[in-house]
């Protein structure tokens, strides 16, 4: 069969990936060169880049997601973990408790996240009101209207969120671990810790790089949450990148500004996919 | 004979099937209909009956409502408008919408229509229907804004609801004696929508302040001292506990939610937040009553905003959405909505038209709207700062009171140096 056939096969994927990928990015990317003003179009060259870049606003937002994703990655991971831990441990209700404990993912972020705007509502919400039935607060907490409790709260919706696709990976993880080496373990007197550190852990470790890249991946770049709770307040202490991207496209109707700072965020999402990229290959050698 | 009945039966159920089968086929415009306030159940009952009415009169027109929440009805219309989608028939802040081109001037029909038509609004409510000489949109309805109280709370308080406050240091007076355990004298507002902007600008004008210079070229907030003593005033409120807490999350909804709920015991808001509390606390029906806002010049005007019916620029049906805004303009729909959602009619042949003037508090609304200055403010760039750029420096301001002037004084750079780039 001619060689050519390999392309015409391939074409539709090749198509299909154009449409969905390629053509969008290079519409963000024609756009974050102009000066868009409604309907109408004037070429800028990198002028919105520069103004970016020499923006406070974009500098207290790469800052805000820093902490966002970092505190929210740690999160996930420790707690995804142990969860996987427990549930690996579980010798009864064991499918129950694994769907139970997915939940959270399977909701989807923009509607969890309307459920905890109403839990965290000073006046009626239902947080407030058992923190002062139990005598922890004496008055209501404005949980999203302080810019300190506010980060806390959208990083704890998004904990909520995240910590079952680690934990689902994670005990992926530990499925695959043999047994015989923890008996190896326990037959030269381990004990838990010594059988997680020396047997679990070193096993997990390619895992939880990937799970942690990944992780990264999808919460720099993730939107909904704080979309609804937030919108990036109070006075910009929720304003992620993503958040920063939205309000200054749609609210501030600057889209070639906003496709600057998506550009610019790809390239940050960018290098953690080549990180991710890299670790795969590293572990694929070392296989063989 | 029965067999040829039966045939001629079937045959004329065939002609029948396929007349009817025509019919449907006939090509029915559907127009898509998007404003603010389509998911408030005060209007609802209306709205559904306009419709309704419309398409009996319009056979060959549907009306399809577009439902989406207050607070993201602008950020859904600018991205249809983008992809060149955008609804039929919108409410949108005109001048905005315009000088992005997401609008349709709407000269041709308004100029085919007779002269009665016209006369129903007055040249100064159609100039804020304007952008660049072209007319944009159709005034529907409007809200004047005042101060709205709970009469129980201020008789427990043991104030005179006969006698409201006049001025800064009344409203303050009285503020610290509707301030109570879990109870307060009202809500600041600080949430990231430009209810935030309406209510502060309300504060600036009673004080005798400007927070722009008369051509819109420069922003005012700080360089003007009157209106840098009134933000002041406005926001002490929630740094002395006066005011519900949370304000740099409190709107239009947890505003009324609050005063529904009697947490707080006035709020500055227009005749449709009576509606609005009425309908999530039937029990407070009767209960408010409306007075002007305190103010400390004589004569400050008062905020009103005029929503307008517009046909977005991307619309293919342009004469039947023009159908539907006229229909829609109608004195029978203009007291409907005034007395059922509490929307203030903007026709000139309703002032004295005896349903309105059967309601007192919508009559004191209008009497108070008579000093009363046009909302949204009439700049390209206003969408962007009224819910923007001037709730960001509220939200600040009232995280770190101590630096509001300093807050502010940025927020006039910031503006008029963004003022100026259009």
């Amino acid at each position: 069969m001619p060689r050519r056939y390999g392309y015409f096969f391939l074409a539709p994927v090749v198509l299909f990936l154009g449409a969905v990928i390629v053509l969008p990015l290079a519409h963000a990317f024609w756009t974050s060169l102009h000066r868009v003003r409604g309907l109408s179009t004037t070429f800028v060259g990198l002028a919105n880049y520069v103004r970016a870049l020499t923006d406070d606003a974009f500098w207290h937002s790469l800052g805000v997601s820093v902490v966002f994703t970092a505190s929210s990655v740690a999160l996930h991971l420790v707690l995804g973990l142990a969860l996987a831990l427990l549930l690996d441990q579980l010798r009864f209700a064991r499918t129950a408790m694994r769907i139970a404990f997915l939940t959270p993912w399977m909701v989807a972020p923009a509607v969890g996240a309307t459920i905890w705007l109403w839990l965290l509502e000073p006046q009626f919400g239902v947080v407030n009101w058992l923190l002062r039935a139990v005598h922890v607060v004496n008055a209501p907490v404005a949980w999203l209207g302080e810019p300190g409790t506010a980060l806390g709260a959208v990083i704890g919706v998004d904990v909520w969120r995240g910590v079952p696709f680690v934990m689902l990976l994670m005990l992926a993880g530990l499925q695959t671990i043999p047994a015989e080496q923890y008996e190896a373990a326990a037959m030269d007197g381990a004990g838990a810790w010594q059988r997680f550190r020396h047997v679990t852990w070193p096993n997990l470790r390619y895992l939880t790089v990937v799970a942690t890249t990944l992780d990264v991946i999808n919460t720099i770049r993730h939107y909904d949450i704080i979309g609804v709770m937030t919108a990036g307040g109070p006075a910009g202490a929720t304003e992620t990148l993503p958040v920063l991207l939205y309000n200054t496209a749609f609210r501030a109707n600057r889209f070639g500004d906003a496709a600057a700072v998506g550009v610019l965020l790809l390239l940050v999402v960018l290098a953690f996919a080549a990180v991710y990229v890299k670790v795969a290959r590293l572990d694929r050698i070392e296989r063989t | 004979m029965r067999t040829r009945l039966g045939v001629r039966r079937v045959l004329a159920a065939i002609v029948a099937a396929a007349a009817s089968g025509t019919a449907l086929a006939d090509p029915q415009i559907v127009l898509q209909w998007q404003t603010a306030n389509l998911t408030e159940s005060q209007y609802e009952p209306i709205w559904r009956k306009t419709i309704a009415e419309f398409e009996a009169a319009h056979p060959g027109i549907k009306i399809e409502p577009v439902l989406v929440a207050r607070k993201d009805h602008w950020t859904k219309f600018v991205a249809a408008a983008q992809a060149r989608k955008a609804p039929c028939i919108v409410s949108v802040d005109l001048t905005t919408a315009a000088y992005n081109g997401y609008l349709m001037p709407l000269d041709t029909y308004w100029n085919a229509e007779p002269a009665s038509f016209r006369k129903a609004w007055s040249e100064d409510m159609l100039k804020a229907m304007r952008w660049k000489g072209r007319l944009y949109g159709l005034p529907i309805w409007g809200g004047t804004y005042a101060e709205i109280y709970n009469r129980d709370l201020v008789t427990k308080a043991g104030l005179d609801p006969s006698k409201p406050p006049k001025t800064f240091d009344d409203y303050m007076t009285w503020a610290k004696k509707l301030t109570g355990d879990d109870h307060w004298a009202t809500a600041v507002l600080g949430g990231k929508t430009d209810t935030t902007t309406r209510v502060l600008l309300t504060w600036i004008w009673a004080n005798g302040g400007e927070a722009f210079n008369a051509d819109m070229t420069e922003a005012t907030f700080a360089k003007n001292p009157k209106s840098l003593a009134a933000i002041k005033a406005y926001l002490s409120l929630a740094k002395n506990g006066l005011a519900a807490p949370a304000p740099t999350t409190t709107n239009y909804l947890e505003q009324t939610n609050l005063y529904a709920q009697a947490k707080i015991a006035t709020m500055r808001n227009a005749y449709w937040a009576i509606a609005k509390v009425v309908g999530d606390n039937p029990s407070m029906n009767g209960k408010s009553f409306v007075a002007p806002i305190p103010a400390n010049v004589p004569n400050a005007p008062t905020l009103a905003t005029v929503t307008a019916s517009s046909i977005s620029a991307s619309c293919t049906h342009p004469e039947e959405a023009w159908k539907f805004i006229k229909f829609d303009a109608d004195r029978k729909w203009s007291i409907e909505r005034a007395k059922v959602a509490n929307w203030m009619p903007l026709r000139n042949d309703l002032a004295d038209d005896p349903a309105i003037k059967s309601d007192p508090m919508l009559e004191q609304f209008v009497k108070i709207g008579q000093n009363a200055r046009s909302y949204p403010l009439p700049h390209p760039l206003w969408a962007d700062i009224a819910s923007n750029d001037i709730v960001d420096a509220v939200q600040k301001a009232l995280l770190a009171p101590d630096k509001t002037d300093d807050i502010f004084r940025e927020l006039d750079t910031k503006l008029t140096k963004k003022l100026k780039d259009i």
